[in-house]
């Protein structure tokens, strides 16, 4: 019995160490990227680190001034357009897979699991030309329309596992009080599937703005954005290490502070609707 | 009539309605630039004047051509890779959190940090990080006495650190998971092979493997498909070098497409792609019991 408490302790012990190794792996690169932004290059690059350090903030204003302000304007306006785009869409398709039963619905979410895997250049080529000619090519508006293409069946998969939570009898009981479908959604729906809502829109904002492939190809200068912002500064010649560090941290903070906030639902985002 | 209309067939139409608006976006987003790519693969245009019809030239050029067939076997190699490693680890850390009391649900919010930041500043983290002269990595290998690495430059190594790279970025996702998985399972089955005698390594093999399967199959499916689409962290450290050794699929058509300017035949190169990505797509579904399917899991 004693020994096999002593086996026991020993695997609880195994099992913390291993957990918390995991956690700085995971952890350690976005400190190092924090220490680089607050760093001078030829401090950062000294071997060995100096541990402890004055940190010197001034590339976190810097930036701002020089076309990062833009770009991150840009990216919050993209975020806030393509989910108010994808909640319009996404929330009455959901509704309509939980409570009818519809015709094909089996090849509509086919098609949802199809545009969402499918690779960004099979779509992101024709736009490119097709948002030339209709002058969509690197505006704000243009992003927020293609993000669609994931968003939508993200949302509707999460916004479903939210949706079949709220009682099909409430459903029903509306409409013998005479709502239509419609009311039933808005009125009988949506405030018991709120902070899922919620919850779906910071996690597709998080994924449009954390985007970079789509955006690389349909944006140049005016609707850059932040992911974009962050690699230009990769120069010629070198690359800025402490302003793009900067950025990167101004780009990462506030998606970490999104995710502490949605954290109850991120497990269900992260699973598509599927665990709780 | 109206009035003697079935009510359940009435249900089954007044429910498409809710469909159409995200179908039109999705129609506009994705069936029309797929029809449009098909439709371009016939021709040879420049983005510019020139704009003749080829037939199936561009499908030869691209079946037959050593560069389509490199960024193939690269993406497989890619994928293969990173999905094991992502894979063996991810159930390891999910294995492992089960078993902690105290402190589980911190660290597991820890752990899925590296998710929510984007595959350009991962880029640039470890471009930085194992940087052959400067990086912090090559620092702490020639403390240990190792031999200095190459890393990103080294054209045998280079696609092992896109891998590695695509690993801290990516561990989470599937630890997240099969964690979520884990904690489904009945504990009846466990409670009753306890009782049998089975040991750890029986239950695992042949209670919470089989139990476990269609959560591991949905796991490898997004993360297949995820890493056929890989780009951003192959274009932000290596652009594709050094030569061609890390060069993707998705990297090769923006290079055909935006630097070559090659519109029609970096459209061929993504229709016979996206092809071969269904393909893996449904093969995966064909796998799935029918009510984890379509992304329902």
């Amino acid at each position: 019995m004693n020994r096999h408490r002593a086996r026991t302790r020993l695997t609880t012990f195994v099992a913390y160490a291993i957990a918390l190794f995991a956690t700085f792996l995971s952890l350690f690169p976005l400190y190092w990227l924090f220490v680089i932004s607050t760093k001078t290059p030829r401090e950062a690059f000294k071997t060995p680190p100096d541990l402890i350090y004055v940190p010197d903030f001034s590339k976190y204003l810097e930036i701002w001034g020089s076309g990062f302000g833009e770009s991150f304007l840009n990216s919050a306006l993209v975020v806030l357009l393509g989910v108010a785009l994808t909640l319009l869409a996404a929330t009455p398709a959901a509704y309509a897979i939980v409570r009818f039963r519809i015709r094909g619905g089996r090849y509509v979410r086919l098609w949802l699991l199809l545009a969402y895997t499918t690779p960004e250049f099979l779509f992101v080529i024709p736009m490119y030309v097709a948002y030339q000619q209709l002058g969509l090519y690197d505006t704000v508006i243009g992003l927020a329309i293609i993000y669609q293409v994931f968003a939508i069946p993200f949302a509707v998969w999460l916004i479903e596992s939210f949706l079949r939570e709220v009682p099909q009898e409430l459903g029903d009981s509306a409409r013998v009080d005479g709502c239509s479908e419609l009311q039933t959604l808005l009125k009988v729906y949506l405030p018991l599937a709120a902070p899922g809502l919620a919850a779906t829109s910071i996690l597709v904002g998080i994924n449009m703005w954390n985007e970079v492939t789509i955006a690389l190809s349909l944006t140049f200068d005016e609707a850059r954005t932040v992911q974009i912002a962050v690699a230009g500064y990769r120069g010629y010649a070198a690359i800025r290490w402490q302003e793009m560090a900067a950025a990167a941290v101004t780009a990462v903070v506030p998606m970490i502070i999104f995710a502490g906030i949605a954290q109850r639902y991120i497990v269900k985002g992260l699973t598509f609707g599927a665990v709780k | 009539m109206t009035l003697f209309r079935r009510p359940a067939g009435r249900r089954v139409d007044r429910g498409s309605r809710f469909l159409v608006p995200a179908l039109l976006i999705l129609g506009v987003t994705s069936v029309y630039p797929t029809l449009y790519s098909i439709y371009m693969s016939v021709f040879d245009w420049n983005w510019g004047q020139r704009f003749n019809f080829v037939g199936l030239a561009n499908y030869l050029d691209v079946l037959t051509g050593d560069r389509f067939r490199t960024a193939l076997w690269n993406t497989i190699v890619f994928t293969v890779s990173a999905v094991s490693v992502e894979f063996v680890l991810g159930l390891g850390l999910a294995l492992v959190l089960g078993r902690l009391g105290f402190g589980r649900g911190v660290l597991r919010t820890l752990l899925l940090i590296p998710l929510m930041v984007s595959g350009i500043i991962v880029s640039m983290i470890w471009k930085v990080m194992l940087d052959p002269t400067v990086g912090i990595v090559s620092y702490g290998l020639q403390l240990m006495g190792l031999p200095r690495m190459g890393f990103f430059g080294d054209p045998g190594m280079a696609m092992a650190t896109i891998v590695l790279v695509d690993t801290w970025w990516q561990t989470a996702f599937v630890f997240i998971v099969l964690s979520a998985g884990l904690q489904a399972l009945p504990t009846e089955p466990f409670e009753a092979a306890n009782v049998d005698g089975a040991n750890a390594r029986q239950r695992f093999r042949y209670l919470t493997l089989p139990l476990l399967r269609p959560t591991i199959l949905v796991v490898l499916m997004f993360r297949t498909v995820d890493c056929l689409k890989v780009f951003a962290i192959i274009f932000g450290t290596t652009g594709g070098g050094p030569m061609t050794t890390t060069e993707s699929v998705q990297v090769l058509a923006y290079r055909v497409a935006f630097k070559q300017l090659n519109m029609s035949m970096s459209m061929t190169i993504m229709v016979v792609f996206a092809a071969f990505a269904v393909l893996v797509l449904l093969l995966y579904q064909w796998l799935l019991p029918g009510r984890e399917r379509e992304g329902a899991a």
